[in-house]
C-alpha cells in the first residue's frame, strides 16, 4: 500500500499520538460504550426469538450479561484502536500532509511551525478516525461470529440461560483476549 | 381343454352366490377427505388416508368395498357409523412419492373380477370402478436444504473474514 | 424388514389369547406402532395398526377398537380409532392407521387395542385379544421442538437487519477516510 520510505514517526509525533490514544476523551469513550452496549444487547433478540427464552423470566441474566459484555467489548474496541492508530498515521502521513499543505499553501501569516502543528494534528485526527471507526466494525463483526458459533453450534443442546450466559460470555471474552494479545 | 371350461365353471360357481347376493350400489354419491403425511418427522413411513361415505341411489347399506392404488389391492375397512369407511396405505417414502393418486373402489362383483384379471396377467385398467377418489400427496417436508444458522455463521464469518483481512493491510 | 415383522409377531404373541395349536381356526396378531420420529406436542401423531391372520381360517367381523386416547390429550384428525372389517383371509394382513394431535407436552404411556373377532363363520363366541403396545413415548413442547427445528428464517432476517447499523456504519465511515486517503502515491510520475 504505502509503497514510499519506512517512516519513523518523530519523537514529538509519537508523543503526541500516544498521549491522543491513551486518554480516551470523554466523546470517544461515549462511543465505544454506546457502540458495545448495542451489540452486546443484539444477542438477547436470538435468545428470546430463537432460543425461546422469556424476557422476562431471564431479564436478570440478560441484564449482566449485557452489562459484562459491552464492558469487554468497549476494552477490545479501545486495544484494538490503540494498535491501529500507530499503524494508520503512518500509512496516512503523507497524504494528510500533502493535503495540508495544499490547504495552507496560500496562508501567508502562518509560521512553518504552526503548519507542521497543523499537520501533526489533523495526522492524528485522521488517524484517530480510522483507528476507532475500523476498531468498532473489525471487532462488531468478530464478536458476532464467535457469539453464533458458541450459541448455535458449540452450545446448541445446552439449556437456553447458560448458553446465553456462556455464548455471550465467551464472546465478549474472547474478544477482550485478542485485543491484547495482538498488542506485539 | 376340458381343464379349462373346468376351471372356469369353478370359477363361475364361486362368483354365482357373490353376484347374486351383492347388489351393486346404484349411482354412488361419495364424500370424501384425505390425509397424507405432510413432514418428515411426524412419521418414518409416508402414510396415506381416505375416509369417505358413500351413499347408494338404491339405499344400499354396508357394501363391502374394495381399493385399487398403486398396484395394491386393500379391503376398506369400514369405521364407526354406516356407510362410512377408510383407506390407509403406509409405506416406506421411497415407494409412495408425491402425486395424484388414483383409488379405484370395486364391490364383492367387481372385486372377483379384479383378481381374475390380476391372476391371468391381464391390464385391470379396463375394469369399471364402482367410482373413484383422487388423493393428492404433495410430498413430504423433510426440513430445510440449510439450516439458517448454518447462512448466519456463513454470513459472519464472511463479513469478519474481510474485516480481517483489512485489518492485516492495516497493520502491515 | 420381513424379519423385523416375524420378530414383532413372536414377540407380541403372547398377548393373544391361543385358542390351541390347530391350524383349523382364524388367529389374529395386531401390532401397533407409533410412526413418528418426534413426538410433538400440536403436531400430528401417526399410529399405524397392522391385523395379521395367522391361523389357517378366515376371520370374522373383526373389529379393532383403541381406547387408549384420551380426549383430554389428543384430538383426531384423520382415520377412525374404531375399525371394522367383514373378514380377513387367513396369511393375508391389512393396515389401519389414524392420525391424533397431542394436545399437551410430556410422558404418555401408549397402551394397546382391543380387538375381538369371530373364528369362523358359525361361531357365536367373540374372540378377544389386545394389539401389541408401544410403551412410555415423552412429547416435546411445542415450544421445545421450534428452538432446536424451525428454521426461524423471519427471527434471522430481523437479526441482519439489527446488525447490518453496528458493521455498517463504522465500516462506511472508515472507508470514505481510507479512500481518501489510501490514493496512490502521485510521486512516480
Amino acid at each position: 500500500m504505502a509503497g514510499g520510505k519506512q517512516n519513523k514517526l518523530s519523537r514529538e509525533e509519537e508523543l503526541l499520538l500516544q498521549d491522543f490514544s491513551r486518554n480516551v476523551s470523554t466523546k470517544s469513550s461515549a462511543l465505544f460504550y454506546g457502540n458495545a452496549f448495542i451489540v452486546s444487547a443484539i444477542p438477547m433478540w436470538l435468545f428470546w426469538r430463537i432460543h425461546q427464552m422469556d424476557l422476562y423470566q431471564s431479564a436478570v441474566f440478560f441484564v449482566i450479561g449485557t452489562i459484562i459484555s459491552t464492558y469487554l467489548v468497549a476494552f477490545a474496541y479501545k486495544n484494538v484502536k490503540f494498535i491501529l492508530k500507530h499503524k494508520i498515521a503512518l500509512k496516512r502521513e503523507d497524504a494528510v500532509a500533502r493535503e495540508m499543505m495544499k490547504k495552507l499553501a496560500d496562508d501567508k501569516r502562518m509560521t512553518k511551525k504552526e503548519k507542521d502543528e497543523r499537520v501533526l494534528w489533523k495526522k492524528n485526527e485522521v488517524a484517530d478516525y480510522e483507528a476507532t471507526t475500523f476498531s468498532i466494525f473489525y471487532n462488531n463483526a468478530l464478536y458476532l461470529v464467535l457469539l453464533i458459533v458458541a450459541s448455535f453450534f458449540i452450545l446448541k443442546n445446552f439449556n437456553p440461560v447458560f448458553n446465553y450466559s456462556l455464548s455471550v460470555g465467551s464472546a465478549a471474552g474472547l474478544l477482550a483476549l485478542f485485543s491484547t494479545s495482538s498488542k506485539a | 381343454m376340458t381343464s379349462i371350461v373346468q376351471a372356469l365353471l369353478a370359477v363361475s360357481l364361486v362368483l354365482l352366490p357373490v353376484s347374486i347376493y351383492g347388489d351393486t350400489c346404484l349411482a354412488p354419491q361419495v364424500k370424501s377427505q384425505s390425509y397424507s403425511t405432510p413432514e418428515a418427522i411426524v412419521s418414518f413411513d409416508t402414510v396415506l388416508i381416505v375416509e369417505f361415505s358413500l351413499t347408494c341411489k338404491n339405499n344400499l347399506k354396508n357394501v363391502n368395498l374394495y381399493a385399487d392404488v398403486a398396484g395394491r389391492t386393500i379391503p376398506a375397512t369400514r369405521i364407526g357409523e354406516p356407510n362410512k369407511y377408510q383407506i390407509s396405505i403406509t409405506d416406506e417414502p421411497k415407494k409412495l412419492p408425491s402425486g395424484a393418486y388414483e383409488i379405484r373402489f370395486f364391490d364383492e362383483e367387481g372385486f372377483a373380477l379384479l383378481r381374475k384379471a390380476q391372476r391371468s396377467g391381464e391390464s385391470t385398467s379396463s375394469l369399471k370402478p364402482l367410482f373413484t377418489i383422487t388423493l393428492n400427496h404433495p410430498g413430504i417436508w423433510s426440513g430445510p436444504l440449510i439450516q439458517s444458522e448454518f447462512v448466519a455463521a456463513m454470513t459472519a464469518i464472511i463479513v469478519w473474514w474481510m474485516a480481517y483481512t483489512q485489518r492485516g493491510k492495516l497493520l502491515a | 424388514m420381513k424379519l423385523w415383522w416375524a420378530a414383532l409377531i413372536l414377540s407380541f404373541g403372547c398377548f393373544l389369547p391361543t385358542f390351541g395349536e390347530e391350524e383349523s381356526e382364524a388367529r389374529l396378531l395386531v401390532s401397533k406402532n407409533i410412526l413418528n420420529q418426534y413426538l410433538v406436542e400440536g403436531k400430528d401423531l401417526t399410529v399405524e395398526y397392522k391385523v395379521f391372520n395367522v391361523g389357517g381360517k378366515v376371520a370374522f367381523d373383526v373389529v379393532l377398537n383403541d381406547n387408549s386416547f384420551p380426549q383430554s390429550s389428543f384430538t383426531p384428525v384423520s382415520g377412525s380409532l374404531k375399525a371394522t372389517w367383514e373378514r380377513i383371509t387367513p396369511n393375508s394382513n391389512v393396515t389401519h392407521a389414524v392420525i391424533l394431535k397431542p394436545l399437551k407436552s410430556g410422558y404418555f404411556n401408549f397402551t394397546s387395542a382391543d380387538v375381538s373377532y369371530l373364528t369362523s363363520e358359525e361361531s357365536k363366541e367373540r374372540t378377544f385379544g389386545y394389539s401389541s403396545f408401544p410403551g412410555e413415548g415423552g412429547i416435546v413442547p411445542q415450544r421445545e421442538f421450534d428452538r432446536r427445528f424451525s428454521p426461524h428464517v423471519l427471527d434471522w432476517l430481523v437479526f441482519a437487519f439489527m446488525t447490518l447499523p453496528s458493521l455498517g456504519i463504522p465500516y462506511l465511515l472508515w472507508y470514505s477516510s481510507k479512500s481518501k486517503y489510501d490514493q496512490p502515491k502521485p510521486k512516480k510520475n
